[in-house]
Formats: structure tokens, C-alpha cells, sequence
């Protein structure tokens, strides 16, 4: 078990070594991708600081523990970009040419290999801005540090990545029957709008229903929600027990469907 | 004991029939029409260990499909296959460790990097000592002259280049049954020599045994002692290739050198087909009973130099079997 953790460890390490290889060789791509996304995450922060502006709160969250919802979630959609999203991207693509041969002949696990392989170093700096911003977040509340809290923040933000990293296995397993998966993206970028938004902003009847199936029903408003919440706001271990069972089903609800969708597969002619 | 057994192995594909025209690709929005194409029908064959063995047939006969369902790639829809003592299907890790695939058409390396970085991901993945992978690596970039190449970006490299540093990554980990699909397509004859001389040599030294399709006849005559030859998802020879020859081969090219000379065409025409006729030299086709006899006749007549009995190219006995092999499933 643990000389299986260590090999794939070290597989890890290798893939990103020679994926960081690969983004310097093209580093004017490299350096383009980096600054919008910095560019883009700085909008974001600079549209809120306006909005606090005008208000102290916004659906029952403070400034500070806003930003640190904010940092949050681009801390886990930068974790999942960097990690996944190029390659589930790709896995179409891998399908209809039949290249995904060669993945599937490595003696390794291939659902680590198609969604590990490659990693985004361009959409890296995601995760460490939304580090700063949760710590910055911290400080301006005057947050004293709470092992309790800490470790529950660990665990939800885990859960948190595992849930949106099975949607997109998901999704992205659907390609082996669809051929042609663009929708892949647009669908990411439904996942992520909703992800982004504190689930109190779905306040009044019809909307109330909504958040609700969004947390009971297709859980994907806990990816960002329970993790900031049990930092700086609300210690519910219901919630926290409801995401890590949430978390441990869709990863095994998404690996099934995964190796399902690969009994389908028909490899390209050659 | 065999090392690959395939029983009734058959692979059915549901394929789409798309309609022309703009009605029809509306109307296959939302009826659909199917067509059940059997690309593989139950066949049956196995391998011993050490054997290496040319597994032939027209484009569309079924031969990658049968390597891509014994590689594991891909389900069949009956029958049974074990390689190794394994069923490739349930690719195990245990099974993927020891046998590989070469598509000449396809690439598994890194486009962007080195060769040499994506046989060190191989070695991690295949958890390749490194003493052994620093062996082997060097041995075959030497015995494929590609020793200077290993440190420059794959999509630098030339189609011949690239494809022995795909059968570098391909042997690195050692595989005891090779499966390789037409590995010297689009190469030079310099370049199909050199993978030709890599996989003799190989088979040599590591006794491994390969299955190996190709439209490349100098492949099978300078790799294979045995062809198995599929044509519409059915097997219609299983042999040695010297015997394909004999069965198929219904003529032999005589080449004749007179001492003066060669008589006229109408004279030699009476023998079989003149495909030659200039100065002293004649060659005349001529059907396999009737070599004897025809010698008799000529030596009697007239006064020869030299002559020799040649097979004819396999190129062209393995066409005439494809080809009777349409015929009999048109007919069918």
C-alpha cells in the first residue's frame, strides 16, 4: 500500500516535471495564460471590494469572511484546473482519434493516468492567489487560530476537490459514448458558476428549493460552501459529516461510471 | 503450451448510418439507423512462445481489431482469448507489464519533449530498474543508431527517427509477447531495415514472441516463418509462409539464359506468360505442373547458359489469396 502511494508519488512528481518542461518551452503562452488568469481573479476581487462598498454583507456574509469564500473557491477551481481540467478536456479528443490506446496499455491505474497526465502550470497561480486571499481574509477578521476548525477546513476542502473532480470525471466519461464532448466546458462552467456563490444567495421560495437540491440532491453547492463556512463561519458537523459521505459516494459513483463508459470504448481505426 | 489462444474471438460493431443531405442528418436526430458490422467473425488460432508470425489481410479484415481485443483495448462480443495466461481484457497490471503494442500509425510519446523524458515517465510506469532500463536503453538506441537523438523534441524528429524511439519505448520494460501493427508504415527501405534488424535481433536475444501485421511483404519474409491470414473477420490460412506459396502460388517464375539467342515470343509464349524476352534472356511464367515438362522441351530444343525456378513474389500470392478470398465472400 505504501510503496503503491510512493510510486504514484513519484509518477506525480514526474508528470509535472515534465509538463513544467513542456509549458517552458512555449513560455510567451506560458507567461499570456499566467497573467489572465491574475488578471481575471483581480477583476473579481476589485467588482467585490466596490460591492462592500456599498454594503456590510452579502446574504449574511461579512466582508472578510466573503473574500475568504471567494479565496476559497479559487483555491479548489484552481487545485482542479491545474490537476484535471486540461486533461478531461483533452479526453475527447483522446477518444476520437483512438489515442487513448496508450493509456489504457500502461500498467498503471488509467483513470489516474487520463486525469493526471498533464498539469496545467498556467492555471497554478490560482491556487496560491486563493491561498493568500483566504489568509488575508483571516487577518482583516482578526480569525484566532482553532485546531478543531483547521482540521475540519482540511477535511471539507478535500471533500470539497474530490466532489468537483468526480462531476468532471463524469462528465468527462460520457465522451467515450459521445465522440464529441464540447459541451464538457460549458458544462465545467455551469459547475463553477454556481460553485462560486455562497448557497444563502438562493434565498426566497423558488430559489430556496433550488439551493437545497444543489446541496441535497446533486451536492455541488458543498464544494466551496462547507469549507469556507466551517473556517469563518458555522462548525456544523452534520454538514461536514453529509460532505465527506457526499464526496466518498461521488468518487465511487464517478470511478464505476468511468470504467463503465471504458467497456464502451471502440479505439479509432488505426 | 501456447502463449496466445484465441477461440471463436468475434467483435460485432454497431455503426451509424448517417442519411444524406440535410434531411437526413435532421432526421437522424431523432431516428437513428444502424448497421451491425462484423469486424472479427470467430476466429481461432494460437501462438507458442519464441514464434513469430505475420498476421495478414486487406485493409478492413479485422487484423488491428483482433490485436487491439488481445492488447485489451477493446471487448470482444464473443469468444474467448488468453495471452500469457491472461485475459487481455481485464487488463491487469500484471498482464500490461509484460507484453506491448506498436502502431506504426500512432504516437505514445511525448510530441514536445524529448524521447528520452518520456522513456523515463516508462521506466517510473513500469517501475523499470534502473540499471536495467539504463541497459536496455542504451543497447537499443545503438543497435537503432539513434543514440545522438534521445535529448531532441519528438516532433523534430523524422518519421523514421520517431518510430524507433517508439519501438525504444515499446521494448524498454522488456514484453514477453510483442503486438505490432504495421510498424514500418510510411518508412524508408533504410529505416524498415533497421527496425527489421532491431526486432530479429531482439526475437534473438529475448526469444520474445511477436504477432505482427504489415502490407510490407520484406516485413514478413524478414521476420515471419508463419502466416495467419484473415480476410473479412475470418481466418482463411493458418501456416508456414513457405506453404502459402505452395497453395496459393499456382505458377513459378522460370528464368531462362540461352547460349545464343532466345528463340521467339510466339515459341516461348507456348509454355505460360513471357513477362521478359531481350538478348538471351526469357522469363516465362509458368504453371507449377508443367515446369518439368517444359524444362524437357526447351533444354531439347535448344542449348541454355543458365536457368532458375523462382517463386513468385509474395506480394503477389498474398493478393491472389485476398483476392479468392472476395470472391468467395461476395458469392457467399
Amino acid at each position: 500500500m505504501v510503496a503503491g502511494v510512493a510510486r504514484y508519488a513519484r509518477m506525480m512528481g514526474g508528470l509535472a516535471r515534465y509538463t513544467l518542461a513542456r509549458e517552458m518551452a512555449f513560455r510567451g503562452n506560458f507567461l499570456v495564460k499566467v497573467s489572465v488568469e491574475l488578471l481575471w481573479m483581480g477583476i473579481l476581487v476589485a467588482f467585490y471590494r466596490v460591492v462592500f462598498a456599498k454594503t456590510s454583507t452579502i446574504a449574511g456574509w461579512s466582508e472578510p469572511d466573503y473574500f475568504f469564500f471567494v479565496g476559497c473557491f479559487f483555491a479548489i477551481n484552481g487545485l482542479i484546473e491545474t490537476l484535471f481540467l486540461e486533461n478531461c478536456n483533452e479526453f475527447a479528443e483522446l477518444v476520437r482519434t483512438g489515442d487513448l490506446d496508450f493509456l489504457l496499455l500502461k500498467p498503471i491505474d488509467e483513470q489516474f493516468l487520463i486525469s493526471c497526465r498533464k498539469i496545467d502550470w498556467g492555471t497554478a497561480p490560482n491556487l496560491l492567489m486563493g491561498a493568500i486571499l483566504m489568509a488575508v481574509a483571516l487577518v482583516q477578521k482578526g480569525w484566532t487560530f482553532d485546531p478543531g476548525r483547521v482540521a475540519a477546513f482540511v477535511v471539507t476542502f478535500a471533500c470539497g476537490v474530490a466532489i468537483a473532480y468526480s462531476f468532471m470525471m463524469m462528465l468527462t466519461s460520457v465522451s467515450v459514448w459521445m465522440v464529441r464532448n464540447q459541451s464538457l466546458m460549458e458544462m465545467w462552467w455551469l459547475f463553477s458558476s454556481l460553485v462560486r456563490y455562497p448557497r444563502e444567495i438562493f434565498s426566497g421560495r423558488g430559489a430556496e428549493m433550488l439551493g437545497r437540491f444543489f446541496t441535497f440532491v446533486v451536492p455541488i453547492l458543498l464544494v466551496s460552501n462547507v469549507p469556507a463556512d466551517v473556517m469563518v463561519r458555522v462548525l456544523d458537523p452534520g454538514m461536514i459529516a453529509w460532505t465527506v459521505a457526499v464526496a466518498a459516494a461521488s468518487l465511487w459513483v464517478s470511478r464505476r461510471f468511468f470504467h463503465v463508459a471504458l467497456r464502451s470504448y471502440r479505439s479509432a481505426s488505426s | 503450451m501456447p502463449i496466445i489462444e484465441v477461440e471463436g474471438l468475434t467483435k460485432t460493431y454497431r455503426v451509424f448510418q448517417k442519411k444524406e443531405g440535410l434531411l437526413g442528418a435532421l432526421r437522424g436526430l431523432y431516428r437513428r439507423e444502424y448497421k451491425e458490422v462484423k469486424a472479427v467473425a470467430g476466429i481461432n488460432f494460437s501462438i507458442e512462445p519464441g514464434e513469430m508470425v505475420a498476421f495478414l489481410g486487406p485493409n478492413g479484415a479485422g487484423k488491428t481489431t483482433t490485436l487491439k481485443m488481445l492488447s485489451g483495448l477493446i471487448y470482444p462480443t464473443a469468444g474467448d482469448a488468453t495471452v500469457l495466461g491472461h485475459v487481455p481484457w481485464r487488463r491487469e497490471d500484471a498482464y500490461r507489464r509484460r507484453f506491448a503494442l506498436v502502431m506504426g500509425q500512432k504516437n505514445q510519446l511525448w510530441w514536445d519533449l524529448p524521447a528520452g523524458d518520456s522513456f523515463q515517465l516508462h521506466r517510473e510506469i513500469y517501475s523499470i530498474p534502473r540499471d536495467q532500463f539504463d541497459r536496455t536503453l542504451g543497447e537499443l538506441a545503438e543497435l537503432l543508431g539513434v543514440e545522438k537523438l534521445t535529448r531532441q523534441a519528438v516532433r523534430e524528429l523524422s518519421l523514421g527517427e520517431r518510430m524507433k524511439m517508439e519501438l525504444i519505448a515499446a521494448l524498454l520494460h522488456g514484453p514477453q509477447v510483442l503486438l505490432l501493427d504495421e510498424p514500418t508504415i510510411g518508412l524508408d527501405v533504410v529505416a524498415q531495415a533497421a527496425i527489421q534488424k532491431c526486432l530479429r535481433d531482439y526475437h534473438a536475444s529475448r526469444g520474445v514472441t511477436m504477432l505482427l501485421t504489415s502490407h510490407y511483404m520484406r516485413d514478413v519474409e524478414a521476420l515471419c516463418d508463419r502466416v495467419i491470414v484473415i480476410t473479412h473477420g475470418t481466418l482463411v490460412y493458418d501456416g508456414p509462409l513457405a506453404g502459402i506459396v505452395e497453395r496459393f502460388g499456382e505458377s513459378k517464375l522460370v528464368r531462362l539464359q540461352f547460349e545464343g539467342p532466345a528463340p521467339e515470343r510466339r515459341e516461348m509464349e507456348r509454355y505460360g506468360e513471357v513477362s521478359r524476352l531481350e538478348g538471351p534472356f526469357a522469363d516465362v511464367r509458368i504453371e507449377r505442373s508443367r515446369i518439368a515438362g517444359a524444362l524437357a522441351d526447351v533444354l531439347n530444343r535448344h542449348a541454355l547458359a543458365d536457368v532458375s525456378v523462382e517463386d513468385p513474389p509474395l506480394e503477389e500470392v498474398i493478393a491472389k489469396v485476398f483476392e479468392e478470398a472476395r470472391l468467395a465472400h461476395d458469392a457467399a
